[in-house]
């Protein structure tokens, strides 16, 4: 018990922190803090519907990054799976009007981008962080020439080729949290979750009990990518409908999920109110562009901080020692 | 055809800088046994940095020390999350990244009322030799990797150095401060970062974009793999990877010139080169390689 407060206060801590550091660098930059801060909250937060719909991603490439982090390997491709889960979705929803299709296909595509960089770093021994990051690059770039090439909308130049009206869906932040949910049932109450868990906290006693290291990064790769191929289609199929040239539709959504998946603790449940949370943050950051003229680049310095703040846990535990010592002192 | 030569050549030498000097800077970070992941962001805050002072002193040489300095800083600041703090490295990293990027755009923001690119700044001289001009910082880059193999092989320094990136304990008994070897090795990896940082603005581009460093962090972190964790193979590496960079700033070009056709949404093919072929580069070289055995591990005094 006393541990999952401490994981609580830890979080806690952490956000404090970068809400100061936050609020200094703003005074810096000649924001009032206390403005900017006010008007992050109250419009981030004020319309839930939307909040709930902008979290959906969120939260998928959450999952993308810590189901993979359990298992002590850096998912930071949560962009890319996004981008060919997103792509895939829209093609198949294009072309055949079906959206149950497109879901799965989308996140299909996800799941075999991040199951090819658990394999190189398998088979051929390659830090999964490089080839997260050039792969990232490259379908950044593919995606791009593909919407402004091939698949832009005649009558909407800027844009890719619609979602047809048919192969929308609603609900898209019910299916997200049914997915966490399942994903927290697979890590906690199956032998396949145990083994994941176990290799990533001691890759030692791992090998010791006879787990196939490769076999867990691969699995584990492969549930992450899945999961930030369906945060692309739902992304596409509920929420924006088509991506627009410049990519900034897509751009960011999967970076962002590397500090959601710290900030819910790699735990699936957790990261649906990191999702929710990081979701307001971005939206209100919009609002603080739109009301005072601050870059939305304001939310990247926020989850910068925090996701720093957040890499430090022992310096938490050395102030709550302190505490508890004086306490009892 | 001998001039095409000549141009990509140039472009090459103008590429590997911040891919040699980086790589270099993250080898002997590496082999104290930290993993700094934030060179991205160390790139574009220098850069930053940078262009704020050659802006307003328009001295380039002043912009390069404050990009040193912006480098050796954020290095001291990953050295203590890594080595004090016992942070996770990676994490750390990720973080700082974010951080750098939203930071200097927030300040570009501030400063000039843009949110694209800063105006354009001094630039420091280059050298032409016939066909050829060549950036006198490529020269200063091979010199550092040079330097720094010799520090890290025939020097006892060095020696202790990669002995606490190989096995703390050891060189703990040896009488080495692991500790501190670590942070100021992070130190002199991000200063180097640093000035890589800063001269993609006043030894190349010549202002501050959104996008400058365009993964070229992670490019020369894929090199300190490659290098087998050596700076002079970080100083090939930094060739290699900047003539692919070179490739797909030349080959669009190329193609407009000749067939006098404007690509635009094809540019955008040209520009996976550099990433793809750093990937096809490492996949086949990667197996045999071998990294310090005790890299990305807080060491723990018992």
């Amino acid at each position: 018990m006393l541990k999952v407060n401490e994981k609580t206060l830890e979080v806690i801590s952490s956000l404090i922190f970068a809400f100061l550091i936050g609020a200094i660098v703003l005074t810096l930059l000649g924001y009032n803090p206390a403005k900017v801060y006010i008007i992050l909250f109250k419009y981030g937060y004020g319309n839930l519907e939307y909040l709930l719909n902008k979290s959906t991603p969120l939260i998928l490439t959450g999952l993308a990054f810590s189901i993979p982090a359990l298992a002590g390997v850096f998912n930071i491709g949560g962009e890319s799976q996004l981008y060919v889960g997103a792509l895939t979705a829209l093609l198949v929803a294009y072309y055949t009007r079906n959206p149950i299709l497109a879901l799965i296909l989308g996140g299909i595509a996800g799941g075999a981008l991040g199951l090819f960089i658990g394999a190189l770093r398998v088979y051929r021994g390659i830090n999964e962080v490089i080839t997260a990051i050039m792969i990232n690059w490259t379908m950044f770039y593919i995606l791009a020439y593909l919407i402004s090439a091939k698949y832009h909308d005649p009558k909407n130049p800027h844009e890719s080729v619609p979602v047809p009206s048919e192969a929308r869906i609603g609900g898209i932040f019910i299916i997200a949290v049914l997915i966490a949910i399942l994903y927290y049932y697979l890590l906690n109450f199956t032998e396949l979750g145990y083994k994941l868990r176990v290799s990533g906290l001691s890759p030692k006693s791992a090998r010791y009990a006879g787990f196939n290291p490769s076999k867990l990064i691969l699995s584990s790769m492969l549930l992450g990518g899945l999961a930030a191929g369906l945060g692309g289609a739902l992304l596409v199929l509920g929420i924006t409908y088509a991506i627009d040239d410049t990519l900034s539709t897509v751009y960011g959504v999967g970076f962002t999920g590397i500090g959601i998946g710290l900030l819910g603790r790699n735990n699936p449940i957790g990261i649906i109110f990191s999702g929710i949370f990081m979701s307001g943050l971005i939206i209100g950051g919009q609002w603080v562009e739109l009301k005072t003229g601050a870059p939305p680049e304001l939310a990247d310095t926020l989850v910068g901080v925090i996701v720093i703040t957040l890499a430090v846990p022992q310096l938490y535990r050395e102030i709550f020692k302190r505490i508890r010592r004086e306490k009892h002192a | 055809m001998l001039e095409d030569v000549f141009v990509l050549l140039s472009n090459t030498l103008f590429s590997m800088v911040p891919l040699v000097l980086a790589g270099v800077g993250e080898v002997i970070t590496e082999r104290s046994g930290v993993v700094n992941i934030g060179l991205e962001g160390i790139f574009i805050l220098s850069a930053f940095l940078t262009t704020v002072v050659t802006f307003y002193t328009e001295n380039p040489y002043l912009g390069l020390i404050i990009g040193i300095l912006v480098g050796a800083l954020s290095g001291l600041l990953h050295g203590i999350i890594s080595v004090y703090l016992k942070g996770d490295q990676i994490i750390a990293g990720v973080g700082f990244n974010s951080l750098a990027y939203g930071i200097s755009i927030l300040s570009l923001v501030a400063l000039w009322h843009s949110h694209g690119s800063s105006p354009s700044v001094e630039k420091m001289p280059v050298i032409i030799i016939g066909h050829l001009t060549i950036p006198p910082m490529a020269i200063v880059a091979i010199l550092v990797g040079v330097i720094t193999w010799w520090w890290l092989y025939k020097t006892p320094s060095g020696l202790k150095l990669r002995a606490c990136g190989e096995d703390p304990r050891a060189a703990e008994a040896m009488g080495v401060n692991v500790h501190r070897t670590r942070l100021y090795a992070t130190m002199v990896g991000g200063a180097l970062t640093g000035l890589g940082g800063a001269y993609l603005v006043v030894g190349w581009i010549g202002q501050f974009t959104k996008f400058i460093s365009a993964g070229r962090g992670f490019i020369a972190l894929a090199n300190v793999a490659f290098s087998n964790w050596n700076p002079l193979m970080a100083v090939v590496g930094g060739i290699i990877f900047g003539f692919f960079d070179a490739l797909s700033i030349y080959v669009p070009i190329k193609i407009q010139k000749t067939t006098g056709r404007i690509i635009t949404a094809e540019s955008n093919l040209f520009r996976i080169i550099p990433y793809i072929g750093t990937l096809l580069v490492v996949t086949i070289i990667m197996k045999k390689v071998k990294a310090p055995r005790a890299l990305g591990k807080p060491y723990i005094k018992e």
